[in-house]
């Protein structure tokens, strides 16, 4: 009898936990702020420190000041409508014409995303300014959430138009991709400078030895 | 059985499987990143065409990385049970295992050296020390390519975790790791398993276990000589394989190999269209 109901009474308690969790769920996600959230800013956007994310210039984001943007900014880029002093300019001209270099990215290159489909507006405004949908406050939201669900301010920081990694604007602006790039070249070029003539060296030494009955050993 | 005839044991089953995985992985992971790297060329689509179409080629490719890091992490188990614990750490240098020593760099600067004549050859135990490299270099690139891998799996998640520029840093990285590991299987690893004078055309040891004790002799002196002394030469002495085996792994691995000697070699020609490079 006490077992049967000691049955009920686990069978009970399980159900009310299994009938509970769509309000601890509900709490556990308010205390994240998930639920609270607009879906443009998640929660770690409003820690301290991530204000830094909005700053617009010069601040190389993070790691002793290795990280991007750390070259000039152009003025051009907080206008509102930073073409209005080009000699002959129209909205139906091609951009390549002019931003061959910005079109070498992986979005362009690999995706074929076209220009307009991430500048969206019209006058095409300059990413850093304040209402143009390229502001660092709402690129996460305004441009790249249209393809990655989710994306964040931190996302964002993805360097799109990426500098040629090699050359020294890079270590100006993204020293850290700078250095990376560098040493794994180093590091893959010297295996291969080192173990292709080795090899080549080797075969041909193992080969010799047996044509001409020389010992491997000596 | 006589010298000639003889075989001994060299890869037990389950790392012959290792390996066997391995290769189907890599190239899986080789054509499919390879897709992907050269989308923009005939090539490169041709081969994402193989998958139907770049989206799921890319898909194959993340899931492939995600067998391949389980892979390795099982491999990391079986290497830790391989261990003699007991004995540690003086067992893990055993010279059963692959673990490098101050002596494999000893070996391996003398072996320079004689390659260019300077000295005499050094005599190897169970392995030599490219072997031992081989080895590693595989632990080394799982390592690089399975973290930057795991960081562009989902790169919104990873970017709660990190500045999103860090993504900038991983694909250069898991990029330059992948060409390079690519690059080294399929001419330095080609190169040296299977075309030497002992080994050439082919080198059957990953496939059936074993080699013959004349290789055995000749490469691995201290090793024959080790088991001499220990009287477990009889037992670790085995027959030839059976033709069928060695004509099936013969015909597969030349199958496999001319395709990944293929490939590396679209992939430089086309490397020029690469815009990102």
């Amino acid at each position: 009898m006490l077992a049967r109901r000691l049955l009920v009474a686990i069978i009970a308690a399980v159900v009310t936990i299994g009938l509970w969790p769509g309000g601890t769920t509900q709490a556990a996600d308010m205390a994240q702020g998930s639920q609270g959230a607009s879906g443009y800013f998640s929660n770690s956007d409003t820690l301290p420190g991530s204000y830094k994310l909005y700053i617009q210039t010069g601040i190389g984001g993070g790691l002793w000041g290795l990280g991007p943007n750390r070259g000039p900014v152009k003025r051009s880029s907080f206008n509102m409508d930073p073409h209005s002093e080009v000699r002959d300019y129209n909205d139906a001209r091609d951009c390549k014409g002019c931003h061959l270099e910005e079109a070498r990215d992986m979005h362009t290159v690999r995706m074929g995303i076209t220009c307009r489909q991430c500048h969206v507006s019209l006058p095409i405004a300059g990413v850093h300014q304040y209402y143009s949908p390229m502001n660092p406050i709402r690129r996460h939201a305004y441009v790249c959430a249209k393809c990655h669900e989710g994306a964040t301010p931190s996302f964002a920081g993805f360097v799109i138009h990426e500098p040629t990694v090699l050359d020294a604007i890079a270590e100006e602006d993204f020293p850290l991709l700078y250095y990376a790039v560098w040493f794994m070249l180093i590091l893959a070029g010297g295996v291969f400078v080192i173990f292709l003539p080795y090899t080549g060296l080797l075969l041909i030494r193992e080969y010799a030895a047996r044509l001409f009955g020389r010992s491997n050993n000596g | 059985m006589a010298d000639t005839t003889k075989r001994l044991i060299r890869f037990t089953p389950i790392q012959r499987l290792w390996h066997l995985g391995l290769i189907f992985i890599f190239i899986l992971m080789t054509v499919t990143g390879f897709a992907w790297m050269y989308v923009e060329t005939h090539w490169g689509q041709t081969l994402a065409s193989w998958f139907g179409g770049i989206k799921e080629t890319v898909e194959i490719h993340k899931i492939a990385g995600l067998v391949l890091l389980a892979g390795f992490v099982l491999h990391i188990l079986y290497a830790l049970c391989r261990v003699d614990w007991s004995k540690f750490p003086g067992s893990l240098y055993s010279p059963d295992l692959l673990m490098m020593g101050i002596r494999d760099f000893g070996k391996m600067i003398q072996h320079m050296g004689w390659t260019i004549g300077l000295c005499k050859a050094p005599r190897f135990e169970r392995w030599a020390w490219w072997e031992k490299f081989d080895y590693w270099a595989v632990w080394w690139g799982f390592t690089i390519t399975g973290i930057t891998g795991l960081m562009l799996y989902n790169p919104v998640l990873t970017s709660d975790y990190m500045p999103g520029w860090m993504l900038n840093l991983a694909l250069w990285i898991h990029r330059i790791e992948a060409v390079l590991a690519i690059g080294h299987v399929f001419t330095i690893h080609f190169l040296m398993a299977h075309m030497r004078p002992g080994t050439v055309p082919f080198n059957g040891a990953m496939f059936d276990g074993t080699i013959t004790m004349s290789e055995a002799r000749h490469d691995h002196p201290e090793w024959v000589a080790r088991l001499e002394k220990n009287g477990e030469l009889e037992a670790m002495s085995v027959p030839e394989p059976s033709v069928p085996l060695r004509v099936l792994y013969f015909g597969v691995g030349y199958i496999i190999m001319a395709f990944a000697v293929t490939l590396l070699a679209f992939a430089v020609i086309n490397i020029t269209a690469v815009t990102l490079l």
